[in-house]
């Protein structure tokens, strides 16, 4: 179910009275017939638009023929209009070699416009809607459609690394805010026909180019279907970043676990793809939705298949270990130090006490305010410009590590925890928010019953975990439910060469069961062969 | 619909045993470490008008850390603390003492307990109630039987080996295992000897060597849990054999005008009974150890097997000498049986311990004793003769 926000849209629907008004009462209205009818239609819906360019032209050899030629100024390539469009049409017209049994804009859509990309659109709705999307229109007075050109000028940064997924192996491309440039970014990784690409729109204001990427015959087609439907029932007014989508679509709305995976890097999304996953790209946002996103895939990284296995088994146990060490080390320090005095090793529980000898908060205190003025100096950083944000981690490491030492406002211990907590969460960066919200109701409950609130919690949280789908598939995959075959890539990763078969899970249909799975594998194939 | 409110109630079920998880864990009050006292080492003694005295050896983790790291200015304060307090019970004299000591106690930290020989004497079952029916305690905590001292002069003693003194006494108690010359005792094996029929039981010693040490070695020999007696490090280390409890030791063997120290890798050791028509007849034990040769002092050669035969035939004889000193001392002047040939016959012949068991210290003071040592010599080292 998508859930609509109701207040905001109302609000919403007043302001946006006037725009709404034109596109619903004239969509259906077929195109004027005449070129003063068509100027004046479009002068008007394109009124206070400076950037609306249109032009009438009158050539021809034995009667003048109108042709208005209309487009927003910035967004065409006018090179490639000019020499493509209007120059063979100039010289189509003017030279008479018509067929007079067609009509004019069909015989220029099918022997004399150069461009490939070329649409008729039949009503008003079709020409606007192609004009604020970058195409040109083309009309010929009399004609009862007109013509659609794309001739859209690239536009936006060039492909470079992504900031927020560095990798010591592997492609440094990642993906841009341009649509089609992502789209050929995969398809140069993946040349293969069954990588299907369907467009489709979004956002009633903003009209934003959706792309629901797969491989036909690998991804699991119960899945694609429940994508299309569940982005179809997106109903709002703007779509400016993929991650509002990722908000419409996701399983557990509630839930602090992400379901919906996103990357920028095109490597990654290519093996996601052959996995067996979907991606959804956005235009405008480099990130990419890949879904059904499972919790394993929080620890799995790139360059874990890029290098030798054994390596990358001994990184996962790391990740692993940090996730819950980021999450759990406070927690236990406070339990410790607050309930279980008799499981300290004697010289530990000397240097502890020693520690926390003179300072005057709790300890639950005390980790409360160390973790929270961490996490302020990251969110500070993270929004700074670099070289600001040098100076703010001296001061923090000042401050933070060494003056409240010193003063006496926190132990030595506290400030180690705190830096080895911090370090851990970056170990897993999917992770980093839950763990965060994680790690305080931690404390709480250690605060309150000491290990046993720990264990409560984790056994909630683990309940939750494994009581969560993604896309009709278990979140704790390969584990609740344990899949064996799919073992080969979760604490342990197999050497890439006895990694065959590809992750069962997501193939499962609706009966599950190693059967099933067999002969839809078999039928796939033998399509796969037929195509 | 039905198996809809199945899943209900079974959640239901599940949330509810959760709950009822916090009441059973024991430790809910909330304190902080800086709030408690850590205990470093226990002492128990009794005063002449039979008061229980306790004291207690308290860590002040601030000092011990600036001594560990080192830095310290002129007046520094002392690593540890120790106080006494006198009370009708133990548990009286634990809550007595924060009359005199700010923050409550906690014991779970405890090293060692020392025993005072005067308690020792009255018997110690009375007093290790509390220590049994607390929860505060850690059973394996060692126990030590004071000699020639009392637990306050133990715990006054400043000592430059380690900043707290109760470590230190651990660390030599700990190390027997290189030496085999103390009993290594925790507190859940006194209770388990306590709670048997025989309540014979023997509790590592410590005594003071001068100003700053202590020495802990030999034995204290208890009989119906009272202190019978002293066992030095010799007969301990026979006792120790025969309870098959030597990890390491070094006999030394005479050999010819000079000594070979004997290093024991291995030792087993095990004890049984003889029957003669019905009749106890013997104790037996039967050790068998594994030797290196670890010193040649003197002159002569190792060479032959032969002069490795009658080395082990030597060493053979040494530690049977230690075993049969240990079990005879133990029958004759002790009459305690702390090796538990009583549990022995208790357990493989039980109907002749119905009859025997109400006088069994009368029959085991009388009986005749046979050790057999099996001693092996593996290795002699580099050399094989001392150099000339």
């Amino acid at each position: 179910m998508v859930r609509r926000v109701k207040k905001p849209a109302r609000i919403k629907t007043e302001t946006r009275i006037p725009a709404h008004k034109y596109i619903s009462s004239d969509s259906n209205l077929p195109v004027p017939s005449t070129v003063d009818e068509v100027k004046t239609r479009l002068s008007e819906i394109f009124s206070c638009c400076s950037d609306f360019i249109q032009r009438e032209i009158s050539c021809g050899k034995n009667r003048l023929i109108k042709i208005v030629v209309a487009y927003l100024n910035g967004f065409v390539d006018k090179r490639i209009l000019n020499q493509d469009v209007i120059r063979p049409i100039l010289d189509f017209l003017s030279n008479a070699a018509m067929n007079e049994s067609m009509s004019i804009s069909e015989q220029l859509k099918e022997c004399v416009v150069v461009n490939n990309d070329i649409k008729e659109a039949c009503n008003m709705q079709q020409a606007v809607d192609g004009i604020v999307s970058g195409e040109a229109l083309i009309f010929i007075d009399g004609e009862e459609t007109a013509l659609v050109i794309g001739v859209k000028a690239p536009q936006g940064r060039p492909v470079k690394e992504p900031d927020t997924e560095i990798s010591i192996r592997g492609a440094r491309e990642g993906f841009v805010e341009n649509l089609l440039t992502n789209t050929t970014l995969i398809r140069k990784r993946i040349k293969n026909p069954n990588l299907k690409l369907e467009m489709m729109q979004l956002g009633k204001q903003t009209k934003t180019d959706v792309c629901i990427c797969y491989i036909k015959g690998i991804a699991n087609e119960e899945i694609i279907g429940e994508v299309r439907r569940r982005l179809k029932k997106i109903d709002i007014d703007s779509v400016l970043d993929v991650g509002i989508i990722e908000q419409y679509i996701s399983d557990s709305k509630f839930s602090l676990f992400p379901t919906v995976g996103n990357s920028e890097k095109c490597d990654k999304l290519a093996g996601k793809l052959l996995e067996g996953r979907i991606a959804i790209f956005c235009d405008g946002t480099p990130q990419v939705l890949t879904l059904p996103y499972l919790f394993i895939e929080s620890i799995q990284n790139t360059d874990d298949y890029y290098d030798h296995a054994i390596f990358a088994t001994v990184i996962r146990f790391l990740r692993l270990t940090a996730l819950l060490l980021s999450t759990l080390l406070p927690g236990i320090y406070v339990a410790l130090v607050s309930y279980h005095h008799a499981v300290i090793p004697f010289r530990l529980m000397i240097a502890l006490a020693a520690s926390r000898q003179g300072i005057p908060f709790s300890p639950f205190i005390e980790a409360i305010l160390m973790i929270i003025a961490f996490e302020l100096m990251r969110e500070a950083g993270v929004r700074m410009p670099k070289p600001i944000g040098q100076s703010l981690s001296i001061v923090g490491a000042i401050v933070l590590g060494e003056a409240s030492v010193a003063a006496g406002i926190a132990s030595n211990l506290i400030v180690i925890i705190v830096s080895i907590t911090a370090i851990c969460s970056f170990v897993v960066p999917p992770l980093i928010r839950v763990i965060m919200l994680l790690r305080f109701t931690v404390l709480l409950a250690a605060n309150l019953m000491g290990f046993l609130g720990i264990i409560i919690l984790i056994v909630v949280v683990f309940a939750h975990l494994c009581r969560m789908r993604s896309f009709g598939v278990p979140y704790m995959a390969p584990f609740s439910p344990l899949t064996s075959a799919d073992l080969k890539d979760s604490f342990v990763v197999v050497p890439i060469w006895a990694m065959v078969t590809r992750p069962g899970i997501l193939r499962q249909e609706k009966a599950e069961g190693a059967k099933g799975t067999k002969r839809q594998e078999v039928m796939l194939n033998s399509d796969v062969q037929k195509d | 619909m039905c198996r809809k409110i199945k899943k209900r109630t079974d959640r239901v079920l599940i949330a509810c045993l959760l709950v009822f998880l916090l009441f059973l864990t024991g430790c809910w009050s909330r304190r902080d470490l800086t709030e408690i006292s850590i205990v470093a080492g226990i002492g128990l003694d009794r005063t002449e008008d039979g008061k229980i005295i306790l004291t207690v050896q308290v860590v002040e983790p601030a000092a011990v850390q600036s001594t560990a790291s080192g830095k310290g200015g002129s007046a520094q304060q002392k690593p540890v603390f120790a106080e006494s307090y006198e009370g009708e019970t133990v548990y009286d004299a634990v809550r007595g003492i924060l009359s005199v000591v700010d923050k409550k106690m906690f014991f779970g930290s405890a090293q060692v307990l020392i025993i005072g020989e005067r308690l020792a004497q009255d018997g110690i079952e009375e007093v290790l109630d509390y220590f049994i029916r607390d929860h505060d305690f850690d059973y394996e905590i060692y126990i030590l039987v004071a000699k020639d001292t009392t637990p306050m002069e133990i715990f006054e003693m400043e000592t430059d080996i380690d900043a707290i003194p109760s470590v230190y006494i651990y660390g030599t108690v700990d190390n027997t295992e290189s030496r085999g010359t103390v009993k290594k005792t925790m507190l859940i094996d006194v209770i388990k000897e306590m709670s048997g029929n025989e309540k014979q039981f023997a509790i590592g010693s410590i005594t003071k060597a001068g100003e700053m040490r202590v020495k802990t070695e030999g034995v204290a020999v208890f009989r119906d849990g009272k202190l019978a007696g002293w066992m030095d490090r010799y007969e301990t280390r026979g006792y120790l054999f025969a309870m098959d409890k030597i990890k390491n030791a070094i006999i030394n063997v005479p050999a010819g005008n000079g000594k070979i120290a004997m290093e024991i890798m291995r030792s087993k050791g095990k004890i049984s009974v003889e029957f003669n028509n019905g009749e106890l007849s013997a104790l037996i034990v039967n050790v068998k150890v594994y030797a290196n040769v670890g010193e040649y002092k003197g002159k002569g050669r190792l060479e032959t097997p032969d002069s490795l035969y009658e080395l082990e035939k030597a060493l053979g004889e040494e530690i049977r000498k230690e075993i049969t000193m240990a079990v005879e001392k133990t029958q004759k002047e002790y009459c305690s049986d702390i090796f538990g040939f009583g549990s022995y016959v208790r357990k493989y012949h039980p109907r002749y311990w119905k009859k025997a068991k109400r006088d069994w210290l009368a029959i085991f003071s009388e009986l005749p004793v046979i050790v057999n040592v099996d001693a092996k010599a593996e290795r002699v080292g580099i050399v094989m003769s001392p150099i000339e």
